[in-house]
């Protein structure tokens, strides 16, 4: 890895720091236009975020000759992705929100949109609501499809209501009024009333978290948005004040579900973007690397934390998106509202605790003992056998050389917390540590099926590509259950998602609605908003080009359906505008062309309707090149040392211990052995190989 | 042909089965974003499946049951009357004596053709906003025969040669349909749906070659037959007989008795449904059409067995469906009306069949699922001012009926109606009326409506809508309004549907369940669904479930004692109700010996 004096960097722009905070671990990856450089990672201190983060600042600034509070001052962008928002939700532990609805609609979030993936099952109980009933109430005032005011607001029913409220104890509130998106009046005027009768509480209107037509889903975005704002913002705002105490000069951009990123402030105001932003990251990683190592356009992201196992899909080059983003499952769980990257989450990876349920058999997770206490082996105070310590009974990690050596395990302690679970199995200890691993890799297995197989996509036409500190430890029987010939492992494998945020761009939206139709285009009124549209896009660029971004993209689009139709589909401005007739009839053109390739027909003499103009942003922020490397032949060097090792499929068996640095491209290491990276162990199981590719990634044979 | 063929590897056939699934989905999808009436691109009241070249039912992810079970019965019709079959053919079938479920389900069939083989044919088949019925509905309860009923028949006619329209069938449709450019754009969806499912389905046998895909049909359908009769043979034996009836009709005083006679055989695997014991063709529209009369066996049967069996052709092997000439539930006779055979009577044959599975013994079968079709399921019909008058018509689904309470879980909240179980979704307010000059003053889900039980039937809602500007007229379906969804092993039954005209005075009038209605602007209608039946006896309900149920709203404080016999302490206001242990084991014991 190359490392250049800090003094070079702020010539170059500065440093990119990639932060991703896990349930367990948080991860740091620094790069500038060199290159990535240096990789650091901590354990995450929930209680105040900002301390593992610069602990992993620490760790990855040392190598580059320098401490956190240097390297901050040098970094003009600052990524910052989390799972925090998501986890709040899953974990139950988002604000007690109420949900404010227009009188005689009390029901939209208990019905969504109805549906259900199978109709012969009845064993399930019908889902709660994002809000329970109990905390939804109906507010009198009542808009047309048109605008028009039908029923006043009931602004001193409405008043009564906040103070009952103020009494229940509710720490956020939503509203959602039925066609606040064609006169936002009466949603206004209870944001008022809510900052006059509950001040200091965050609230959410619908029309602005999400500007769309289908009261369910605005309703779904506010109530997520509102149950959000109390801990993501006190969570935002301190950690931002952490690190510009710390020294930050540069841009704090939140990862977005999006798959770019936003700026914090945005991100304060809207915490709603942050859910499902976590898994965002990596299949960007998986997108970049996998086209430089081998082409492939296809690419299933495997990312195993300390918590939670998380895959995502590249295809066609390009990472998969929902537009559709539940929370939970199609049509039971709860709709964001907005499009994210499609990723299936498991409560599975490195801590996850090893139990024997009442009927003797042997479960691992989703429960998982965190950072604090950890794995039985960190020391901490764990007690529960989780698979880290069983990776540890069966010789998969080096005790000394944990987290590049920052931490020691407690292999007596390891044994004990297996021991235990041995015990109630009847077990040998080896044998109980391999049948954890077994487990947990089953329930990573099912997930990929999921994502892959129950898509139709069959897992060995797409190259494998696994991360996660915890994935070298069961990632070579995972890639022979699947049938999947080898498994791409970057070397930064501990860090995928802080590595992904290396090559992210700021993306920002601008959109206005404006309906007209193809028989009586509006060519002064689209050709003034576009003209608003480009004024906001050149403020937003200019504040951007202030902070040092130089390289835009605007892409101007507009969301357009056959009249009668509900859904639209986005067609490019080349543009930027519409001039005339000519302009106008190429659009119609681009339209019908998109119809018929997307859903095989078009309708060439129906009329179109245009509905929202959309102005998108790209500021291309500076990304770490990608060089190869010419092959060394030299063969592998001598192993750092030997150890104990027990595979099922051999028995205890002595195996060598390799440390990644030493190793070069072109090297070739056969199974069994163990390659000990820094942030990360890859375990080479009897029967694999591992070589090192061009690009210094690890390619294993399974 | 090499004879030495091994075996198909499992992964492939998983893949397989689940890709086949997932091109039906991106049918799905294509008619559900391009559809133009609100009944297909809000409510998804469609369904697209694969059925193979000889008429077997492969694939129908996420469809509706009463709409897919039958589709090999329509394919059979398509290679019978089409012997010059070609790649760019497309058919447009809503017969319902030629296996189509009723006249207003437009079937557009494709046949996949791959190196000049015929290989598939794939499905899309849409209820439409309205199909020419000499009523501005698509459901004609009282026609007492096809002509009356009035609708357009297509007996699987060609309506593309060379993926080119048919401008004769193209013009028929136009003329008689009452929104012809609603309908061509819904038709145009279906067809796209259609031809999205052949592409994808050529490029899967470019990929796999068409011997692994015939292969892999041949063994999916054998293999899922293991798996029903597997399924079978974990039941119970017995002979079980249940008894249902439509509420009463014009010239049917007593209503449509349904019986079903169901023979579970354990050891052959076989599960068998006599049907044969109903009453002739009735002069009104509620015939079932043989297709509905087999699916709604069906559903009822799958309803019971293992959610994890596939359900296609190869499952189907092993229910056997007897079903005789003239009857109101089997085969109709010509020209018999079937406007209404998807649901009023289908959804009855459901509810007996699942309802008698039970009397297999607790932990079997479930309480009957609501199935009112009344305002919130009302088809509306006017002209739109806003659109320079242009006509409107289209069905809501918008209503609430409750599921039925099954062994283990309380009745699904938008479950539709039997016929559909929660597979149709649910109306946007904002789209309909964004779509239609109407106005929906309330809709929510109505506390007590779901039958009690241990495992309690799932609500049923209320509605009022009207029209804004002009006159409009509904043509609603309460059934459910004299008898109520059931319920099973001392669970009671839901509430029952009803519908009212509300006045320009506010004045609430209950007007016929089943109608037809003319509104002025400021003039409403009222409607209330049905709930589903309960499981089990609702004193064995967990006290926590109940106290859950009055803080939600779904149960009273009132039916928690009479009912549950649950004593709560505390206020719902703030909170803080409480089971009181002590006051509930006195109440229960009470309840139990009364």
């Amino acid at each position: 890895m190359t490392t250049a004096s800090p003094r070079t960097r702020e010539s170059r722009g500065g440093y990119r720091i990639g932060i991703d905070t896990g349930g367990t671990f948080t991860d740091v990856v620094v790069g500038d236009s060199s290159g990535i450089l240096s990789v650091g990672k901590a354990l995450t201190t929930r209680e105040r975020i900002s301390r593992g983060i610069l602990e992993g600042l620490g760790v990855a600034a040392a190598p580059l000759g320098t401490d956190a509070g240097a390297l901050l001052r040098q970094t003009a962008v600052f990524i910052y992705g989390s799972t925090r928002a998501t986890n709040a939700i899953l974990e139950g532990k988002t604000a007690r929100t109420a949900l404010l609805v227009t009188h005689g609609f009390p029901d939209i979030l208990v019905r969504r949109e109805g549906g259900k993936t199978n109709p012969w099952d009845y064993t399930a109980d019908y889902p709660e609501p994002y809000v329970p009933r109990q905390l939804t109430f109906e507010v009198q005032g009542r808009i047309t499809a048109e605008g028009n005011e039908l029923v006043p607001l009931d602004e001193s029913g409405a008043t009564a209501l906040l103070h009952r409220l103020g009494a229940l104890h509710v720490e956020a509130v939503a509203v959602c009024f039925l066609w606040s998106i064609a006169n936002p009046d009466h949603e206004l005027a209870v944001g008022r009333l809510i900052e006059r009768e509950l001040p200091g509480i965050p609230y959410t209107l619908s029309h602005q978290v999400n500007p769309i037509v289908r009261e369910y889903r605005r309703a779904s975005s506010a109530a997520i948005d509102a149950s959000l704002k109390p801990l993501m913002q006190q969570h935002l705002r301190e950690m931002e004040s952490d690190l510009r105490a710390a020294g930050l000069a540069g841009e704090l951009l939140p990862a977005i579900s999006l798959g770019g990123v936003m700026h914090i402030d945005g991100v304060i105001d809207r915490p709603i973007h942050m859910v499902r932003s976590g898994p965002s990251l990596a299949p960007i990683l998986g997108q970049v690397i996998g086209a430089a190592e081998t082409g492939a356009t296809d690419v299933i992201v495997c990312d195993t934390g300390g918590t939670s196992f998380d895959v995502s899909l590249v295809r066609d080059g390009r990472p998969v998106f929902g537009r559709d983003t539940w929370l939970g499952a199609r049509y039971t769980g709860h709709l964001t509202g907005l499009s994210s990257v499609d990723a299936r989450s498991i409560g599975s990876g490195g801590g996850s605790i090893a139990r024997v349920d009442s009927g003797g058999l042997l479960c691992v997770g989703p429960e998982s003992a965190g950072a604090d206490p950890g794995p039985a082996c960190y020391g901490r105070g764990g007690t529960h056998a989780t698979v880290t310590d069983a990776a540890l009974l069966l010789g998969y990690l080096d005790a000394e050389y944990f987290n590049g050596g920052r931490m020691r395990l407690d292999t007596g302690a390891a044994d004990a917390a297996v021991g235990r679970v041995a015990a109630q199995l009847g077990k040998s200890a080896e044998d109980t540590a391999a049948g954890i691993l077994v487990v947990a890799s089953e329930h990573m297995v099912a997930a990929i099926k999921e994502i892959t197989i129950n898509e139709g996509v069959d897992p060995r036409d797409s190259l494998l590509l696994a991360g996660g500190g915890a994935a070298g430890l069961n990632i070579v029987p995972i890639a022979r259950e699947l049938a999947c010939t080898r498994v791409l492992l970057p070397r930064m494998a501990g860090a995928l998602s802080a590595c992904g945020a290396q090559y992210t761009d700021i993306v920002t939206e601008f959109a206005v609605s404006h309906v007209t139709a193809s028989s009586h285009f509006d060519y002064a009124g689209v050709n003034r908003l576009l003209s608003g549209l480009g004024i906001s896009v050149g403020a937003f660029e200019q504040s951007l080009r202030t902070r040092g971004i130089t390289r835009f993209r605007t892409d101007y689009f507009v969301e357009a359906r056959y009249r009668y139709q509900v859904w639209e589909l986005e067609v490019p401005l080349p543009d930027g505008r519409i001039a005339g007739p000519e302009q106008l009839r190429s659009v119609v053109e681009a339209f019908h062309r998109a119809h018929e390739s997307i859903f095989a027909v078009s309708e060439a003499d129906q009329e179109i309707e245009f509905i929202q103009w959309k102005g998108r942003v790209t500021g291309e922020l500076e990304r770490p090149p990608l060089t190869p490397f010419s092959a060394s032949t030299a063969a592998a060097p001598p192993p750092d040392g030997y150890g104990k090792a027990y595979f099922q499929s051999t028995g205890p068996v002595e195996i060598p211990r390799y440390r990644g640095a030493a190793l070069t491209p072109g090297m070739r290491i056969e199974g069994p052995a163990l390659i000990v990276e820094p942030t990360t162990t890859i375990v080479l199981y009897p029967g694999s190989a591992a070589t090192v590719t061009p690009f210094n990634n690890y390619m294993v044979n399974v | 042909m090499s004879t030495q063929r091994k075996p198909l590897d499992q992964v492939v056939i998983a893949v397989l089965a689940n890709r086949l699934d997932s091109i039906v989905r991106e049918m799905t999808n294509t008619l559900f974003r391009t559809g133009r009436s609100a009944i297909l691109n809000t409510a998804k009241d469609f369904s697209c499946s694969i059925i193979t070249a000889d008429n077997q039912l492969l694939s129908s992810a996420d469809g509706l049951p009463i709409h897919v079970l039958g589709g090999g019965r329509q394919t059979q019709s398509m290679q019978e009357f089409h012997p010059d079959l070609a790649a760019g053919d497309a058919f447009l079938h809503n017969d319902p004596y030629l296996g189509n479920t009723h006249t207003a389900d437009h079937t557009i069939l494709v046949p996949v053709f791959v190196g000049g083989l015929r290989l598939f044919t794939v499905a899309a088949k849409a209820h439409q906003a309205d199909c020419g019925n000499s009523d501005p509905s698509t459901y004609m309860p009282f026609a007492k025969d096809v002509y009356q009923e009035g609708g357009l028949n297509f007996p699987c006619v060609r309506i593309q040669r060379d993926y080119q329209d048919v401008q004769d069938i193209i013009r028929m449709c136009r003329r008689r349909i009452r929104v012809p450019e609603v309908w061509y754009g819904d038709y145009l969806a279906a067809l796209g749906a259609a031809r999205i499912g052949e592409r994808r389905l050529k490029a899967l046998v470019d990929r796999y070659g068409a011997d692994t895909i015939g292969e892999f049909v041949h063994e999916w359908l054998d293999y899922s037959e293991r798996r029903m009769k597997h399924a079978i043979r974990a039941l119970p034996a017995g002979r079980l007989i249940a008894e249902g009836r439509h509420d009463t009709l014009p010239g049917l005083p007593d209503g449509i008795p349904v019986k079903v006679i169901i023979e579970v055989k354990p050891a052959e695997g076989i599960v068998e449904v006599d049907l044969r014991e109903n009453i002739d063709c009735v002069p009104v529209g509620v015939n079932l059409s043989q297709t509905c009369a087999t699916a709604g066996a069906l559903i009822g049967v799958l309803n019971c067995i293992d959610p994890g069996v596939p359900r296609n052709e190869g499952s189907f092997r092993r229910i056997r469906i007897l079903l005789r000439e003239n009857c109101v539930v089997g085969i109709p006779r010509f020209p018999a009306c079937t406007s209404m055979a998807t649901s009023n009577v289908t959804n009855r044959l459901i509810n007996a069949t699942q309802r008698a599975f039970s009397m297999l013994g607790d932990g079997h079968g479930l309480a009957e699922g609501a199935a009112s079709m009344g305002a919130g399921f009302g088809v509306v019909s006017g002209n739109d001012r806003r659109h320079g008058g242009a006509p409107f018509v289209n069905q809501l689904v918008i209503g609430n009926n409750g599921g039925p309470g099954s062994p283990v879980c309380d009745g699904w909240v938008t479950y539709c109606m039997p016929d559909a179980a929660a597979s149709v979704m649910v109306d946007s307010v904002e789209i309909i009326e964004q779509k239609y000059p109407l106005l929906i003053r309330s809709l929510r889900l109505v506390e007590d409506s779901g039958g009690a039980g241990r495992q309690r039937g799932g609500p049923a809602g209320e509605i009022t809508y009207g029209p804004l500007h002009d006159p409009m007229t509904v043509a609603y379906f309460a059934e459910m309004h004299e008898d109520p969804p059931k319920g099973t092993h001392g669970g009671g039954p839901g509430s029952a549907s009803a519908v009212y005209k509300v006045h320009r005075d506010g004045r609430e009038e209950p007007i016929p369940p089943i109608g037809l209605v003319e509104l002025q602007p400021g003039e409403f209608i009222r409607g209330f669904e049905a709930g589903g039946g309960g499981y089990g006896d609702p004193l064995t309900r967990d006290p926590e479930r109940v106290r859950h149920d009055v803080m939600e709203g779904w149960v009273s404080l009132a039916q928690a004692k009479d009912v549950y016999g649950i004593l709560l302490s505390g206020a719902r206001a703030d909170a803080s109700l409480r089971v009181d242990a002590a006051a509930t084991a006195a109440q229960r014991r009470l309840l139990a010996q009364a």
